[in-house]
């Protein structure tokens, strides 16, 4: 039995301490070590032998499915890599869960990134030149604005995945019950002028008792009728490759600003243009898809893309639509659409980028565009598929038709910048906050000045 | 003849000496925490605000070109008097808000215990979705607000959509979390002693007269605490902002809320970080906020001199 006096009980003590930090060291050490490195097991579903590749995509639902049955498909054939998606937060141009990911050594090996942001995240150096995979010799499989997109300084940093167009749609059934004979918007008979949309959707304009708008035929803005939109609707130039500036002043955009954005809801009233919005047409948070104001009657016109053409046989199966092309400022003008889309990327620090390559070939390939194509109506950017008409049923055809003529937005290290500064312009006219000369020439100087550290750029 | 002791108290003994050996290992977990985890980020961040960084690769050297295009760029001036009118209202109508429900919690009934719980109950939901549920109530067409501002004939307003009512609506939302500094309220009403009530009383003062007299003087000091507390929450304030306008979901609106009205400094911080790979402008932007709160804390503590009572005089 030791009697510990105050003096010897004193002496032990530091090394005690000593020992706890150690101990709290070792801890500490062990938990940090537990979170990465082993190798994981095969996932159901994946051959034995094979190496996880883990896949983020900020895609939801029905996308995500379709994607889901994609990954099955690869994971069966591989012998050598087995697939897990994961679906994480992040949108078109905020990445912010992947860029704290990969500095943090926790990044995926593939990611699904907006293909117009690609030079942007490459300039940053948040994705691996895909040049020592070999990715340059799949050039040629591509639609070209798409393989022009997934490169920054001439190297591969993606592999295109899927593309899209835009269009007007109309609601027949509005159109009949307001008199208006739809027959001239058919597609046969070539774009339509504003002027003639505009007298048709004034004609479906309803006001409720209170004299809130219940009804409005045509709001411009909504849905996929952007900036670019009518931007490339009055054949503007978002881009001048020559003295590397973005040229969103450019006359013909802010003329299409004036029309579409400004001139419109002073006709409508903006103030009750904007109680409308918010109440049938919310952006945030989305409204879900079975309430979309033009699925549910409150518009009559909507400039959309191909995705909404899954919709209707679910949601509302009795839909009688048309499709046009987006109406022309003048009579003879050429029709102008934009093209869009997806990429997968392999982010820096990618723990198995070879994996990762072989699921990304097979996923924006031929076998994955395919189903992504008949599954989700989105079209593909592989080439050989544009020209296989069994995937292309009904509608989804004539988007198909208006792809070769497709304009795309300029593939910019300051990308998403830009696109927010073109949005606070457009919201701007909306509102009548700001005249859209100025508003556009504002966005025009913030976004240069940003743009200057990458000039020139590479072809 | 003031700083003799004071050299004094810093000359160790053997014993302190001893003392300080045996702690020193049993905080080292914390010290070294806070320092990689706390002082090392803000000297970087300072560093970084010197240079062009994207997060990734080799920061090169600015010198002031950060700061200089925070000067000219007119979202950093509109971010922060969005921040500052934001804070500018809702601190002050956060001190009264919890004020009152301090007092209705401080009540003399037998379910006092029952309204305490109710008034500090939506502070535990996660803001995330209090913002949800505030989105739904303020809708322009099937909101409750509106529909009740309604019965009243008071036109509809739409909260959400109209850059004049965007930051008040987050005001009002933020006041739904004032049950926190309620609860800090009501200990310092608490503490405050009955005896001056009851010779108030005796001296026929009414119950407006004893708050302003006695409640008010005596509990300053909490609400100086909550002023300098709810000013540094306030000029950081992101949450409802981020989810009302869409944040990460796609098909967002790309502004922040209309005319960028909810476009807060935090918010603007958060995508030049995130979305333009912007770092050293990001940590420039961080470092003007740091100064900002604080002058603002220093301004209000000077302030308070005027009005803050420590003891009862």
């Amino acid at each position: 039995m030791v009697i510990a006096t105050e003096e010897n009980a004193m002496t032990l003590l530091p090394a005690r301490g000593v020992k706890a930090s150690l101990i709290t060291l070792l801890i500490v050490v062990g938990a940090c070590n537990s979170g990465g490195g082993t190798s994981a097991p095969p996932l159901a579903g994946c051959n034995s032998g094979t190496t996880q590749v883990l896949f983020w995509t900020s895609h939801t639902p029905p996308d995500t499915d379709s994607m889901a049955h994609m990954v099955t498909a690869f994971n069966k054939q591989s012998t050598t890599s087995c697939v897990k998606m994961v679906a994480v937060p992040g949108s078109e141009t905020d990445i912010a869960k992947l860029t704290t990911a990969v500095r943090g050594g926790t990044g995926p090996d593939v990611y699904e990134l907006d293909r117009f942001t690609v030079a942007e995240r490459a300039a940053a150096g948040v994705l691996t030149d895909l040049s020592s995979f070999g990715a340059a010799s799949e050039s040629g499989n591509y639609l070209d604005f798409a393989w022009k997109e997934a490169l920054f300084k001439g190297k591969p940093y993606a592999l295109p995945f899927d593309t899209d167009a835009r269009a007007l749609f109309y609601n027949k059934d509005m159109l009949q019950a307001a008199g208006v004979d739809a027959s001239a918007l058919d597609i046969s008979k070539g774009p339509p002028t504003i002027d003639t949309i505009r007298t048709m959707a004034n004609k479906l304009n309803k006001k409720d008792a209170s004299g809130k708008y219940t009804v409005i035929g045509f709001v411009p803005a909504l849905s996929q009728g952007w900036h670019y939109t009518w931007g490339f609707a009055y054949g503007g130039s978002f881009f001048d490759a020559s003295s590397c500036k973005v040229t969103p002043d450019d006359p013909k955009i802010v003329q299409a600003f004036k029309d579409m954005f400004w001139n419109w809801s002073g006709a409508l009233g903006v103030d009750a243009l904007q109680t409308f919005l918010s109440t049938y047409a919310p952006t945030t948070p989305p409204l879900p898809t079975e309430q979309d104001a033009f699925l549910t009657g409150h518009i009559g016109f909507v400039v959309t893309g191909p995705w909404v053409l899954s919709w209707f046989p679910q949601y509302k199966p009795n839909l009688h639509y048309g499709i046009t092309y987006i109406p022309v400022p003048h009579e003879g003008d050429q029709p102008a659409t934009w093209a869009g889309g997806w990429s997968v990327v392999i982010p820096k620090g990618a723990k198995n980028a070879k994996g990762g390559y072989e699921f990304m070939k097979y996923f924006a390939g031929e076998a994955g565009q395919r189903v992504y194509t008949k599954e989700t109506q989105h079209m593909p950017t592989w080439k050989p598929l544009l020209s296989d008409s069994s995937l292309y049923q009904g509608d989804l055809s004539l988007f198909v038709k208006l792809l070769p003529s497709a304009h795309s937005r300029p593939a910019l290290p300051v990308g998403s910048l830009y696109w927010d500064q073109l949005s606070t312009a457009q919201d701007a006219a909306l509102r009548h906050s700001k005249d859209p000369a100025v508003a556009l020439k504002d966005a025009a100087t913030a976004t240069n000045d940003k743009l200057q550290q990458y000039c020139p750029l590479a072809a | 003849m003031i700083a003799a002791p004071r050299l004094r108290r810093f000359r160790l003994s053997q014993d302190d000496r001893r003392n300080l050996r045996t702690a020193l290992p049993f905080i080292a977990p914390w010290v070294i925490g806070f320092l990689a985890f706390t002082v090392y980020p803000i000297v970087y961040s300072l560093y970084l605000s010197f240079t062009h960084y994207s997060g990734f690769g080799d920061a090169t050297a600015a010198g002031l070109d950060n700061y200089q295009h925070l000067i000219k760029d007119p979202l950093f001036w509109q971010s922060l008097s969005n921040t500052l009118y934001y804070t500018a209202l809702a601190v002050p109508i956060g001190v009264v808000v919890a004020i009152v429900l301090a007092l209705l919690m401080n009540q003399n009934v037998r379910e006092v215990a029952i309204y305490r719980a109710a008034f500090y109950l939506p502070t535990i939901i996660p803001l995330f979705a209090l913002t949800f549920i505030f989105i739904v109530l303020l809708n322009p067409g099937f909101g409750l607000v509106d529909y009740v501002l309604g019965l009243f004939h008071i036109p509809a307003v739409n909260w959400l959509g109209d850059a004049r009512w965007t930051k008040i609506s987050i005001v009002l939302l933020a006041q739904l979390g004032a049950g926190g500094p309620a609860l800090i309220f009501l200990a310092g009403l608490r503490a405050v002693p009955t005896e001056l009530y009851e010779s108030a009383l005796i001296d026929g003062a009414g119950p407006l007269r004893r708050f302003y007299k006695i409640t008010l003087p005596l509990i300053s000091p909490v609400i100086l605490f909550d002023l300098i507390y709810g000013t540094i929450l306030g000029i950081q304030i992101f949450t409802p902002a981020f989810v009302l306008t869409g944040g990460t979901s796609g098909g967002g609106a790309y502004t922040a809320g209309p005319e960028n009205s909810l476009l807060f400094y935090v918010y603007y911080l958060y995508k030049n970080a995130f979305q333009y790979s912007d770092m050293g402008y990001a940590s420039a932007m961080a470092w003007v906020l740091f100064v900002i709160s604080v002058v603002l804390a220093v301004a209000i503590m000077r302030w308070s001199k005027y009005w803050v009572h420590y003891e009862v005089t």
